[in-house]
């Protein structure tokens, strides 16, 4: 027979946990990254001479939504390795997932809200592809709501990587819904653009060469740093939790 | 590890580089000549006389030019005066047709001039904030007479402009003839054209949106189709840049807004966590 026993946290080990260095080189090189990668955009691409200066917006927008796709499916991740593993470490991952994921949702809903009104004269209009990018955040804010206001640690945890795990299903709808509605008039940047698109743009070696390095940059480097504080935070923030309850219990 | 993660995303950023360049679509594209106020179609085979705050193009064969100017006068009609008096020395006088159209970008004046016995000067102008837009097309051949037009289409749209050419030929041509044959559809860079004309004068036709774009020629009209094809693409093709940066300022400002809310959140909570260790610290100081 063989005894566990639950190591409780102590004020040592909730405070003597110093940022890691691949954390810090990550941290700095996205900086440096977003930097960058904004410079191209502001001023080294050209300006659209159909659009205007606003084209530059797309430069982020498109890339923050590629960015939520990456976080959201670090949850997903999370998610099944937390059910695979019981981890909490898993699970910590997926809540941070999905807090970055929608802040670079919003991002991408707001930058296209703004960049309509000038070209599409309206700042919302019911298209498919804005309608399930909206679905898709207001189903990861109800994923930050769900999770604070379930108590038990456990059900929470389980509950929440199944919600995790389905709710990427809006961002694929949201990823695909333009290749397959042809009334939207959302543009396609890769490939043809619907019918009656309207912002379209050519993809010239302009915007690639402004485009691609944003593109890896939100996809890659800018949502795992932020998940990784975030996720440092909330086992911290665990700890504590514990502590406390030691201490009432004592 | 970090080795790792580096050829990773070395291997991401060439799968993405080469999907975008091999999505690009090989659509035909217009060549543009771009100015600081305005952008205009490139008329390749023309001579380009063209400045940075006016686009202007000759066809010596057919002492044809094709001016497109942004002008500092509110009145296009006075705008138009003002600019072909400046670029050619012209003094217009009385239009000999003058009418309004309304196309996508705004309403357009029509007008048509002739200023002496050999010139004449088809223009197209409207209203932009406190600018006016002038396209116009000049000609001095000798050997014939070459005036643009658009007309809105009356009634239900059509598929072709043969009733707005004989509209035309009737209030402008010297000599109409008695039986218009309408002879060919042309297709030009900028559409299909319908032409129809007899003896003495030629007209030709292209539909676009509810309005016919039209030219009609006297004399020696070998050079119609070109160049009622140039000046009507200079017409449809012509647009000016919005200033929209206050928006993309906007734009940008909400997106550092939200990600330094993300951010900010993450210290918030990083201070709370140490308040709520002093916290405990001192109650478990306080029980000891």
């Amino acid at each position: 027979m063989t005894t566990k026993t639950k190591v409780m946290p102590t004020r040592q080990t909730v405070e003597a946990t110093p940022m890691p260095r691949a954390l810090q080189l990550l941290t700095i090189v996205t900086l440096v990254g977003f930097c960058f990668t904004l410079a191209l955009g502001l001023f080294v691409a050209g300006t659209d001479i159909q659009q205007g200066e606003i084209q530059r917006i797309f430069y982020i927008h498109m890339p923050s939504f590629f960015g939520a796709f990456t976080a959201f499916g670090l949850t997903v991740v999370g998610g099944i390795l937390y059910l695979w593993r019981k981890n909490e470490q898993w699970d910590r991952i997926a809540g941070a997932g999905v807090e970055v994921g929608l802040a670079f949702a919003l991002i991408n809903l707001v930058t296209g809200a703004i960049w309509a009104r000038p070209i599409w004269n309206t700042w919302w209009t019911w298209d498919p592809r804005l309608t399930s990018a909206a679905i898709m955040a207001l189903t990861y804010a109800a994923y930050l709501m769900l999770r604070a206001g379930i108590e038990d640690e456990a059900r929470k945890r389980t509950f929440m990587s199944v919600y995790g795990i389905f709710a990427f299903t809006s961002v694929l709808v949201t990823l695909f819904i333009i290749r397959v509605v042809p009334e939207t008039i959302h543009p396609v940047i890769v490939g043809a653009s619907p019918q009656n698109a309207q912002g379209s743009f050519e993809a010239t070696s302009g915007v690639v060469m402004a485009l691609v390095p944003s593109l890896l940059l939100w996809l890659t480097l800018m949502p795992i740093t932020l998940i990784w504080h975030r996720s440092r935070i909330e086992g911290r923030l665990e700890a504590v939790n514990r502590l406390k309850l030691q201490i009432l219990s004592e | 590890m970090m080795r790792s993660l580096l050829r990773l995303l070395c291997l991401i950023s060439i799968l993405i580089f080469a999907g975008v360049v091999l999505a690009q679509g090989d659509e035909d594209t217009v060549p543009y000549i771009q100015l600081s106020a305005f952008n205009t179609p490139l008329l390749e085979g023309w001579e380009n006389q063209s400045e940075d705050d006016f686009a202007q193009f000759h066809y010596a064969e057919a002492h044809a030019t094709i001016r497109s100017a942004l002008v500092e006068i509110g009145d296009p009609v006075a705008a138009a005066r003002s600019d072909l008096r400046r670029a050619f020395g012209i003094e217009l006088g009385e239009a000999i047709y003058q009418d309004k159209v309304n196309l996508a970008d705004g309403t357009w004046n029509v007008l048509v001039y002739e200023p002496d016995a050999v010139a004449s000067a088809s223009v197209m102008a409207r209203r932009a904030g406190s600018q006016s837009v002038v396209i116009s097309f000049v000609e001095s051949d000798p050997e014939a007479r070459i005036l643009m037009l658009t007309i809105a289409q009356s009634g239900d749209a059509r598929e072709d402009a043969a009733a707005e050419i004989d509209l035309a030929l009737s209030l402008l041509a010297s000599n109409k003839p008695a039986d218009l044959v309408e002879t060919s559809a042309l297709a030009l860079p900028s559409g299909e054209w319908t032409r129809a004309g007899g003896a003495g004068a030629v007209g030709m036709g292209m539909v676009f949106g509810n309005d016919s774009f039209l030219a009609i020629g006297e004399g020696e009209t070998g050079n119609l189709p070109k160049l009622a094809d140039a000046y009507n693409r200079t017409v449809l093709g012509f647009f000016i840049t919005p200033d929209n940066a206050g928006y993309l300022a906007l734009a940008l400002t909400a997106s550092f807004a939200i990600l330094a809310l993300l951010i900010l959140s993450f210290f918030w909570r990083s201070r709370n966590i140490q308040k709520d260790l002093e916290l405990i610290e001192s109650l478990n100081q306080a029980g000891d």
